[in-house]
């Protein structure tokens, strides 16, 4: 990576904005092509042993892999809300146990089409809906021939179905779409300014969304912190998404700049070195005083990522950030 | 949140800033004077709202819930088009949760339908119910909720427990006291409380009459007071007024910020395309009354009115003046012409919904699990919105205010700020 940048450096000529095919070779496209494989393998897996003992595995690599993209809140995963679909979370009003209960109570026949399962609501849907069949003790001890078993292999379908959506859009309109931005006849990106300045969102707005959310939302207030609200806690993966998020972040940030980033590597460094070492997988801590400390020092490590961004990364490439999905309250 | 800075393109900024000086502050003039008298129609709606609520508790009958209902709709219609000041503002978004919090778990106030559920993840305190309980436990201490006072909701039950969907106050908590729990699932139909919630001695149903009646009251006063203060803050003097006008390029990036985000995050997002895709009709931003379809109209409206410079109050009269599509039009005709058709073709998408939901097709069945139509109106609105905020942007890059705010903005001064 580090010989790469330096080489593009020295192409200082060429395009004002060569870490936009960066991004789009060595991140996005990757990352879009290791989703759709681990969610049809997990289909597939369904397929052939539907039984909770035997996802759990490929459930797990299928939500490590959506963490490598699921910041791209740009073209194909922000598209018929796919995002939102592939992981609906945070789940303020508890949906997601209320509806895969109520399918499972109800025996919803709509898991037999897969057209009429694309149309169930999303807190149904997607990984986390998937996690409570796998991981939730009243509901993972199903047989290979319940109803339940009929859900877990359309959640995978499904899954499957959007990653495929997800790869072939970026590979058949929006890289190119990415890349021809300011050229005639591009009209979602007018600039290669605002291509840029795109990407970068999706940066800060994945940084906000660890810090805010991932960590935020488990730490609540110091009088009342809510360790129940953490991400895929029944999963135990928390701390796994926050890590991996991280990683999928910095290799974001390392290709759509242009020249090194030493306080941005050091900034991710010392947040992913302060995670590592957390040993709190599902933030329980957050309960007690100095638990709760210890995820707010790790959160704090990654509010100085944006920071670092906002000093090395913006500034070259004559962006700020853009309004985002998030900016909602 | 929209619009954080960086040091990027400073001195595009500065470069940008002698030329418009004075029509600046003429249109921040403007931006103010339309806050000040949106607040003050929201005040006085929310005033009359108050007379009929206590009509209502004072002589119970079918009419009067129904007055009290109408006096709540008419009052979301200017108060609406002040949701554009909430984003870019800080004054007005630490105040905000006091009057616009939703969604709400009603269970904390009322009696709900078995079907609403108990306690979740997030909420202990979902099923509360303080007007049937004079007494209860909140974070180990007992409270005593004897009388229902404006102190006990904004003080101890608002946000207990720091849940956000413990909502105790603000027009949403007055929509299910006056209409109740929508049960009609996704199918034609709003809260049906009956006029008897309100009634005395036997007549009286479901218990408490006369507390659910000390509560509607408290929350109809607190509404009525936060929203003359709010107007006040935008009078001649005021703080909101202030701190708009202190720094010219701050105050315009305050008018984008709030623009792009309501059109994108807050209105396309969170409530219109989250709704669809959870075919949940509890996502209705006002869901007890089916009132949705407006609600959604006047956010619409209220980023026109403040791109424009104009604003028809209540009482048909016409608030107006130099706008920022004059600042914009300056800098860059071809990005206004294009905000201008932008801002319309929002307003057309967001009026069928409107229309379609006044003739019987509501909000909710458009929310039904593979509703084809519904979804086809609510998307091409959410994808109106998604387009103007595209834009709003080039406004700003344009008028070369992406790059000011950070003088002084939370953003440097408070790295953390940015994460709040």
């Amino acid at each position: 990576m580090r010989a790469f940048l330096a080489a593009t450096f020295c192409f200082a000529a060429a395009p004002a904005f060569a870490g936009i095919d960066e991004v789009i070779e060595s991140h996005v496209l990757p990352g879009t092509e290791a989703f759709a494989e681990a969610t049809t393998a997990l289909a597939s897996a369904a397929t052939d042993d539907c039984t909770a003992q035997n996802l759990r595995d490929p459930y797990h690599t299928a939500f490590d892999s959506w963490l490598g993209i699921s910041h791209l809140r740009l073209g194909p995963i922000e598209e018929e809300g796919r995002g939102l679909a592939i992981s609906f979370w945070p789940d303020t009003r508890g949906l997601v146990g209320r509806t895969a209960a109520g399918l499972v109570a109800d025996e919803d026949p709509v898991v037999e089409s897969p057209e009429a399962f694309a149309e169930v609501s999303i807190a149904g849907r997607g990984l986390l809906a998937l996690e409570r069949l796998l991981f939730e003790d009243d509901l993972a001890g199903y047989s290979a021939d319940s109803y339940s078993c009929a859900l877990a292999q359309a959640i995978a379908g499904d899954l499957a179905r959007m990653a495929g959506e997800i790869d072939r859009e970026w590979q058949d309109s929006f890289a190119a779409s990415l890349r021809s931005a300011g050229a005639g006849g591009n009209s979602f990106f007018l600039s290669e300014r605002e291509a840029a300045q795109a990407l970068y969102t999706a940066l800060v707005t994945g940084l906000d969304f660890v810090a805010d959310q991932r960590l935020g939302r488990p730490m609540g207030t110091f009088e009342a912190p809510k360790p129940l609200v953490a991400e895929a806690r029944r999963s135990g993966r928390s701390l796994r998404n926050v890590g991996m998020s991280l990683e999928a972040l910095r290799e974001l940030a390392q290709t759509l700049a242009d020249h090194p980033i030493p306080e941005t590597e050091a900034a991710f460094a010392a947040a992913l070195e302060r995670a590592e070492q957390l040993d709190d997988p599902v933030f329980a801590g957050v309960a007690s005083p100095s638990g709760r400390l210890r995820v707010e020092a790790l959160r704090t490590l990654v509010s100085e990522i944006a920071s670092a961004a906002a000093k090395e990364i913006a500034p070259e490439l004559g962006v700020s950030v853009g309004f985002n999905s998030a900016d909602g309250d | 949140m929209g619009l954080r800075t960086t040091t990027a393109v400073a001195l595009l900024a500065l470069s940008a800033t002698p030329l418009f000086a004075q029509s600046k502050s003429d249109v921040l003039g403007t931006y103010a004077n339309i806050a000040q008298a949106g607040y003050e129609d929201s005040f006085i709606t929310a005033q009359r709202l108050k007379d009929a609520v206590e009509a209502l508790i004072s002589t119970p009958s079918p009419e009067a819930l129904q007055a009290a209902k109408t006096a709540w709709l008419a009052a979301r219609v200017p108060y609406q088009q002040t949701e554009v000041y909430r984003f870019g503002n800080p004054i007005v978004d630490d105040w905000e949760g006091k009057v616009n919090a939703w969604p709400l778990d009603e269970g904390l106030i009322d009696y709900v339908d078995a079907s609403y559920g108990g306690e979740t993840d997030e909420n202990q305190l979902a099923v509360l119910n303080v007007i049937a309980n004079p007494t209860f436990t909140l974070g180990g201490e007992e409270v005593d909720a004897a009388q229902i006072t404006p102190a006990l909701l904004e003080g101890q039950l608002h946000e207990a427990g720091a849940v956000e969907s413990n909502v105790a106050i603000g027009y949403h908590a007055i929509e299910f006291l006056l209409w109740g729990q929508d049960l009609n699932g996704t199918a034609y139909g709003a809260g049906d409380r009956p006029w008897t919630d309100y009634a005395t001695g036997d007549t009286c149903s479901n218990g408490n009459c006369d507390r659910r009646g000390e509560y509607l009251k408290a929350a109809t006063d607190l509404l009525a007071s936060d929203l003359e203060w709010m107007a006040g803050q935008w009078a001649e003097g005021g703080a909101a007024r202030e701190a708009v006008l202190a720094d010219e390029n701050t105050g315009i990036h305050a008018i984008l910020t709030g623009m792009g985000s309501l059109s994108y995050g807050e209105q396309a997002g969170e409530r219109m395309k989250l709704g669809v895709m959870l075919n949940d009709p509890e996502e209705e931003h006002d869901c007890f009354s089916d009132n949705t379809h407006n609600s959604h109209y006047y956010d619409g409206l209220g980023v026109r009115n403040v791109y424009l410079g104009e604003y028809m109050r209540v009482d048909g009269s016409v608030v107006s003046g130099p706008s920022l599509s004059d600042l914009v039009a300056k800098a860059d005709a071809g990005v206004d012409a294009e905000l201008r058709d932008r801002l319309d073709v929002t307003m057309v998408e967001l009026g069928q919904i409107k229309t379609a939901a006044e003739t019987g097709f509501s909000y909710d069945m458009m929310l039904e699990r593979g509703n084809a139509e519904g979804e086809a109106l609510i998307m091409s609105a959410v994808d109106a919105l998604v387009g103007q905020t595209r834009v709003i942007e080039r406004a700003v890059t344009a008028l070369g205010v992406d790059t000011i705010a950070f003088e002084g903005s939370d953003s440097l001064d408070d790295p953390n700020a940015v994460f709040q």
